[in-house]
């Protein structure tokens, strides 16, 4: 097995020993030392310092020695023992220094090399490092905002919440003290109607009785007209009754807006009790038209859908610059349940358009709207995995549409 | 691995003296140069910074010639201890046949040793030699200074490594010689089971080392 050494372990030549020096000034040296002319050659002569003539024969040689090895020789026609001593062990210092010279300088580059490769493997660690800490930066930012936007929701579904729990609880209390009253008034009406049905039996017979001054009293009161007219008051007022008890029920039900329970409801029923709470706002400005297709039973919270509904309604309401119409549709598509509430109100201008379900964003004076109908309901939406658009033209109207997923609960 | 020339008959083997820094691996080497007679025995080569500590390396070369006309060169290096100057130990030590770990017998230095080993064997390791099979001798050296740990200690304490432990003190020449020769017998198996030594060089071990450190009977001293 060999391996040639390389570097500073490498083997050096004469030539390279002594390339420190300037060769016609070593030579004219050697040859003033010894006082006879003298050159130096490598071991194997193929080299020789200076341009120096070849020597007569019977010219002595003295071995160069370097690293344990004959290295050259200096050639010297002189006879003088020492002096040829002395002046091969002076080129042999300098052989010494000049390989002490090549060594050095080979470690040197060796160990520069070997740094700068160590330097440029850290770069890379730390700027691989430095990436992944930039990249766990910016994913930082990008988990903030994510955090920030889940505290907002959660703050504007409690403001909201906290809004709900109090109407609900107005409602509910409202409910329960008409809800009395009301009830023994339609009770009493309806017992009033019989009582009048008694007096019209007597009546009859008041009529047909010949007792002018009983006649002449009963014309002079006009009860005739009175027995005429009194059922169908009573029938008005039992109708009125009855409505007063269905929109206190449907009070009742936005009442339950705080409860968080999901409970399976059809959506219609919940569009039906939203359009009668807000039928005394939409009556007075709009014609309602519902076109309500079957829906299967949704399983969702039905309070807080029945808020999105209402909030829609009276939002199509407040559109109306002059007296419009109010559509409202349900339906299924694609497996969805697509409600839309279209108005012919005065539209949304498009520069506003992207900003409607930002949070506290509205067009209303202040005091009169908190800016949070639209952004509330759209939590809403998505929180049931559905999702709401709106479309609007300036003068023509506004068409809001909401998809929900039927089949949420089976995935 | 040793550096072999058939066409010039030439064998070239590379002994590293590796140590923590002033724990006197310089001091092996000159002491060596004044203690060995081989045939063959250059100067000390120094490559040293002014305050007299070893910045690249220092070189002993000694050698000897066998009767089949073949020359069998040490080239003895030693490394810088200074623990900045760790690029240029790997590169001394690359290509090692043996090392001499020369540690400071001084009760102060054991994490300097014990980090200092370490040191070599994850540059062994970096250099593609194999630290199982790399001879190996662990000197403990300045035995003539007060606070040292005692012999008993070093041996209790290394009882467990496979490498000879021999106690040396470098400026009184104790041990010196005997640490060459322990490295020369881990040496020559190792080189004999790679180059048929004995055959090539007609010389077993006995006579290898008594040659190569001058001392005809070899005996160790």
């Amino acid at each position: 097995m060999e391996i040639s050494p390389r570097g500073y372990e490498r083997a050096l030549s004469l030539h390279e020993l002594l390339s420190g020096v300037v060769p016609e000034k070593l030579s004219a040296a050697l040859g003033s030392l010894l006082g006879s002319p003298a050159r130096v050659v490598s071991a194997d002569g193929s080299w020789a310092l200076a341009s120096a003539q070849p020597l007569p024969m019977g010219a002595r040689r003295m071995p160069l020695f370097h690293d344990l090895e004959i290295a050259g020789y200096l050639e010297t026609t002189s006879n003088d023992d020492a002096h040829v001593r002395a002046a091969a062990m002076v080129l042999e210092s300098i052989m010494r220094s000049g390989a002490r010279y090549f060594m050095a300088s080979e470690m040197h580059i060796e160990v520069v090399q070997a740094d700068f490769e160590e330097l440029k493997r850290k770069h890379e660690a730390l700027m691989a490092s430095e990436a992944r800490y930039k990249a766990l930066a910016e994913h930082l930012e990008a988990r903030v905002k994510e955090q920030v936007e889940i505290i907002e929701t959660a703050h504007r579904h409690l403001y909201h919440a906290e809004k709900l729990a109090s109407v609900g609880q107005l409602a509910a209390g409202v409910a329960h003290e008409i809800n009395n009253p009301i009830g023994f008034i339609r009770s009493n009406l309806g017992t009033a109607l019989s009582y009048v049905q008694k007096f019209q039996s007597v009546a009859q017979y008041i009529k047909s009785c010949n007792d002018a001054e009983l006649i002449g009293l009963w014309q002079a009161a006009d009860l005739e007209f009175v027995m005429e007219d009194f059922p169908p008051l009573l029938q008005e007022s039992i109708a009125g009754a009855d409505r007063v008890t269905r929109i206190v029920a449907d009070l009742k039900g936005f009442s339950s807006v705080d409860q968080t329970e999901e409970e399976l409801v059809d959506l219609n029923d919940s569009i039906r009790s939203a359009c009668n709470v807000a039928a005394n706002r939409i009556n007075s400005r709009a014609d309602l038209k519902l076109s309500l297709g079957e829906l299967p039973r949704l399983r969702c919270k039905a309070g807080h859908l029945s808020q999105v509904f209402l909030n829609l309604l009276l939002n199509a309401a407040q559109a109306m610059t002059q007296r419009g119409e109010i559509q409202v549709r349900s339906g299924i598509e694609q497996g969805q349940i697509v409600i839309s509430v279209k108005d012919t109100g005065c539209g949304i201008s498009p520069d506003i358009l992207p900003r409607i379900f930002e949070p506290f964003f509205t067009t209303n004076d202040v005091g009169a709207g908190t800016g949070l109908g639209l952004t509330v309901s759209r939590d809403i939406i998505l929180a049931h995995g559905g999702n709401i658009d709106v479309s609007s033209a300036i003068g023509a109207g506004t068409t809001v549409t909401i998809h929900l997923p039927i089949d949420r609960r089976n995935k | 691995m040793a550096e072999l020339d058939e066409a010039q008959r030439k064998l070239t083997i590379k002994l590293v003296y590796y140590g923590p820094a002033m724990s006197g691996k310089t001091s092996n080497l000159t002491c060596l140069h004044d203690l060995l007679s081989p045939e063959l025995k250059g100067e000390i080569m120094t490559l040293e910074t002014q305050n007299d500590r070893t910045l690249f390396f220092d070189l002993l070369p000694l050698g000897f010639r066998t009767p089949t006309g073949w020359l069998v060169k040490f080239k003895l290096y030693t490394v810088p201890g200074q623990v900045v100057h760790d690029a240029t130990r790997k590169a001394v030590l690359s290509r090692a046949d043996g090392v001499v770990f020369v540690a400071d017998s001084q009760s102060s230095q054991g994490v300097n040793n014990a980090e200092s080993f370490q040191n070599l064997e994850e540059n062994v390791r970096r250099v593609g030699l194999d630290f199982e099979t790399l001879p190996l001798v662990v000197q403990f050296n300045k035995r003539d200074l007060p606070n040292i740990l005692s012999e008993e200690e070093i041996q209790a304490r290394w009882s467990a490594a496979p490498w000879p432990l021999v106690m040396a003190s470098a400026l009184t020449g104790m041990g010196v010689k005997s640490t060459f020769i322990t490295l020369l017998e881990a040496v020559y198996p190792a080189l004999d089971k790679n180059f048929s030594l004995q055959k090539m060089l007609g010389t077993d071990i006995h006579s290898f080392i008594s040659t190569a450190t001058g001392e005809p009977c070899g005996n160790q001293s």
